[in-house]
């Protein structure tokens, strides 16, 4: 393999871990049953405190840390909005959306563009040194092993431990855990608390790591992305990881590309993550691909429609109890 | 006796109910004067000065109701959409197209009559923005896509859209070779200029705008169109088994939705800067307007002739923090927090008296008729 083409991996994967940290968490939350949709603005807001205050305390993990509060505060007013004051959760997300977007612009104003603490390069001894694999996976920083571990610890959380047993059961079916004597809500503000903390550390990997530093609307979009690549993923931290690198690599070839044909404009680029993101959207969640995979032959139906075919958790948006 | 008390009780709950966006408005200014008293700054001093900038003269007058017409513009879509049951978040990208397409045909025919530039130059705003909304309308009638989603990617496709034609295409000339290369458009021909109706920045886009709330007021309650909208909006599974065909009624008020808003851009074009120009994101052109608007329609109960007061008050609040920002010389970055925090206290009272009012009628203390008003707009159970 050549140099180029490893290197052009490891960077992808480098650009998407953030993502994929972002997804685990709204992945988290969504199986609880609760839509956070203040990803955009969170990230945002989390970014700017994890840097700033980074950068204040010259304190990395100070950083990380304030940013996981941030993101855990702005999940903890979804959740709580929602199951307390019975308020709609999307408009309580999308409100907050605006709110995180205007308050970061309004509080990191003062510390835009200037260079900050960064998170340092740590190779792993010996597994870096295998041919390939060493390069992409372990030649990195600690970020993108943590979205790593992440994504294949939620995994295994959510599918093969008794908790997550629960946490799924409120997504699906929260009068059937109530009955079964677990406390739904309870239950449903610890995993939105928590997905929201990692949607905020995903704001802080990026001004911390990604994209070094603070700008007005610094990350502003990828809030947005990282929503519907839960979707693609099927509500599955695994496939929702694997949503977020292919969303790397998508960009990264449109970087590639733009430099190949220079005559065209940056803007064909720049478009196609968000057309390719409607296009993904369309496809799993329609009434159509479900008809054309009849269409298939029969071995091949099961696989494909597991593929291109999600389904949400049944509960999801909606709140438990009587107030 | 019963009787009396029984009203006495409505109508004071109603009464705080239509008096709340005004109250979470003085709430956001509470928390805004406590910010300006952080940063060093007289609160009442800062307020005055935000008053007299948005009323006090004839030209802050004119001012305000400038900032408030693409409110309205896209306020009447809100209204629409949110009435049909569907959540249109895609206002910018739709200002932001059909500011474009007026744009393009007012530099195509520079010397065609003024009048019937004006007329297709707002015809092609109004379609432009139909288009705009009408995609995310029928990927979510008929394919299932999450309408909040995909209007907020809408809302980026277009502002892509706009930086390559703005840099590109449509140049200014002038720009081009001063080799500054200032993202903008050349100058549309100064006959094209919407009149102005006193001699301030006011302009016949004002008037418009509340014409077309009156129209947007009657197709609502008074065309069976409109009615089939709002029974969509509120219950889709009843107007289903009444034979309304919801599907094509969702991407109907979705492109409506989307039209009122392109058509604001048109008029921003025409009545306002007369070209287009961008700083890269899509607030350069629009002040969020495709968001504020959101705001001023649920401001106004998502009532087409209430959203009029509604936009000019929210007007009069964007163009008075500005020139607070500018007489107290608190950073501009102030005006975007007061203008994100009065967003926040006005939609979260309006979810909070949308509740209050369903518990009345579950009290029955209210009968469900008099809620009709009130009830729809943000669909309970959202499908992501």
């Amino acid at each position: 393999m050549n140099d180029e083409l490893i290197r052009t991996l490891a960077s992808i994967l480098v650009q998407s871990s953030p993502l994929m940290i972002a997804v685990c968490g709204e992945t988290i939350t969504e199986r609880s049953g609760v839509i956070n949709l203040s990803v955009d603005g969170t990230i945002l807001l989390a970014a700017m405190t994890g840097f700033v205050l980074g950068l204040k305390t010259d304190s990395l993990l100070i950083g990380f840390l304030a940013a996981a509060i941030v993101g855990a505060l702005m999940a903890f007013l979804v959740a709580f909005g929602s199951f307390r004051l019975r308020q709609n959760q999307v408009a309580i997300g999308f409100v907050l959306t605006l709110l995180g977007d205007d308050l970061s612009a309004f509080l990191g104003q003062n510390y835009t563009r200037i260079p900050g603490p960064v998170v340092e390069h740590l190779p792993i001894p010996y597994l870096k040194d295998i041919p390939v694999i060493g390069r992409i996976f372990f030649d990195q920083d600690l970020v993108v092993y943590f979205a790593i571990i992440l994504a294949v610890f939620t995994w295994w959380f959510l599918n093969r431990t008794q908790p997550g047993l629960h946490l799924r059961s409120v997504g699906e079916r929260p009068e059937a855990s109530f009955a079964r004597g677990i406390n739904v809500n309870r239950l449903r503000y610890l995993y939105s608390v928590l997905g929201g903390a990692l949607i905020g550390i995903a704001g802080a990997a990026y001004s911390l790591d990604i994209k070094v530093g603070w700008s007005d609307g610094h990350t502003r979009g990828l809030g947005w992305i990282a929503l519907a690549i839960v979707i693609f993923g099927g509500w599955s931290p695994l496939r929702g990881a694997f949503g977020a690198i292919l969303f790397g690599a998508t960009k990264t070839l449109a970087t590639v590309l733009q430099r190949t044909f220079p005559e065209v404009s940056v803007v064909a680029f720049n478009t196609i993550p968000w057309l390719l993101m409607i296009f993904v959207l369309l496809t799993v969640g329609s009434e159509f691909t479900a008809r054309l995979i009849l269409y298939m032959p029969k071995p091949l139906r099961g696989p494909l429609s597991r593929a291109l075919r999600v389904s949400p958790p049944m509960a999801l948006g909606k709140t438990f109890g009587n107030d | 006796m019963m009787q009396i008390s029984f009203l006495r009780k409505i109508n004071f709950e109603r009464i705080i109910d239509a008096f709340l966006p005004l109250l979470a408005m003085m709430a956001a200014l509470g928390v805004g004067a406590v910010m300006l008293l952080l940063m060093g700054s007289n609160p009442l001093q800062a307020y005055a000065a935000m008053i007299e900038g948005a009323f006090a003269s004839t030209n802050s007058l004119a001012d305000t109701i400038v900032r408030a017409t693409p409110l309205l513009m896209v306020g009447l879509g809100i209204c629409i959409s949110f009435r049909g049951g569907v959540l249109n978040i895609g206002g910018e990208g739709q200002l932001v197209v059909g500011a474009i397409s007026a744009t393009v045909v007012g530099l195509s025919l520079p010397e065609a009559p003024a009048v019937m530039v004006i007329f297709l130059a707002m015809l092609a705003g109004f379609l432009a923005g139909a288009v705009w909304g009408g995609i995310p309308g029928a990927l979510k009638a008929y394919f299932n896509v999450n309408e909040i989603l995909s209007t907020i990617m809408m809302n980026a496709i277009a502002v892509q859209f706009m930086n390559y034609l703005l840099r590109d295409p449509l140049l200014d000339p002038d720009q081009f070779n001063a080799a500054s290369k200032i993202p903008q458009t050349a100058r549309l021909a100064a006959a094209f200029d919407l009149p102005r109706l006193v001699p301030t920045r006011l302009h016949l886009g004002a008037g418009i705008a509340v014409l077309l709330a009156i129209i947007v007021y009657l197709f609502l309650w008074r065309t069976s169109i409109g009615y089939r909208i709002r029974a969509v909006g509120l219950n889709p599974d009843a107007s289903r088994y009444a034979g309304i065909d919801v599907k094509r009624y969702m991407v109907l008020s979705l492109l409506l939705s989307g039209a009122f808003a392109g058509l604001g851009g048109a008029v921003q074009v025409l009545g306002v800067h007369h070209r287009m120009f961008t700083d890269g994101s899509a607030m350069g052109f629009t002040g969020s307007a495709g968001f504020n608007g959101i705001v001023a329609a649920l401001f106004g109960k998502l009532h087409p002739i209430g959203t009029i007061p509604a936009s000019f008050l929210f007007g009069a609040l964007l163009v008075g923090a500005n020139k607070l920002q500018r007489a107290m010389q608190v950073p501009s970055a102030f005006v975007i927090a007061l203008n994100g925090l009065v967003v926040v206290f006005v939609v979260s009272s309006e979810i909070w008296s949308r509740r209050r009012s369903r518990q009345r009628v579950i009290a029955g203390e209210s009968h469900a008729g008099e809620m009709e008003d009130k009830l729809v707009k943000i669909p309970e159970e959202v499908h992501l």
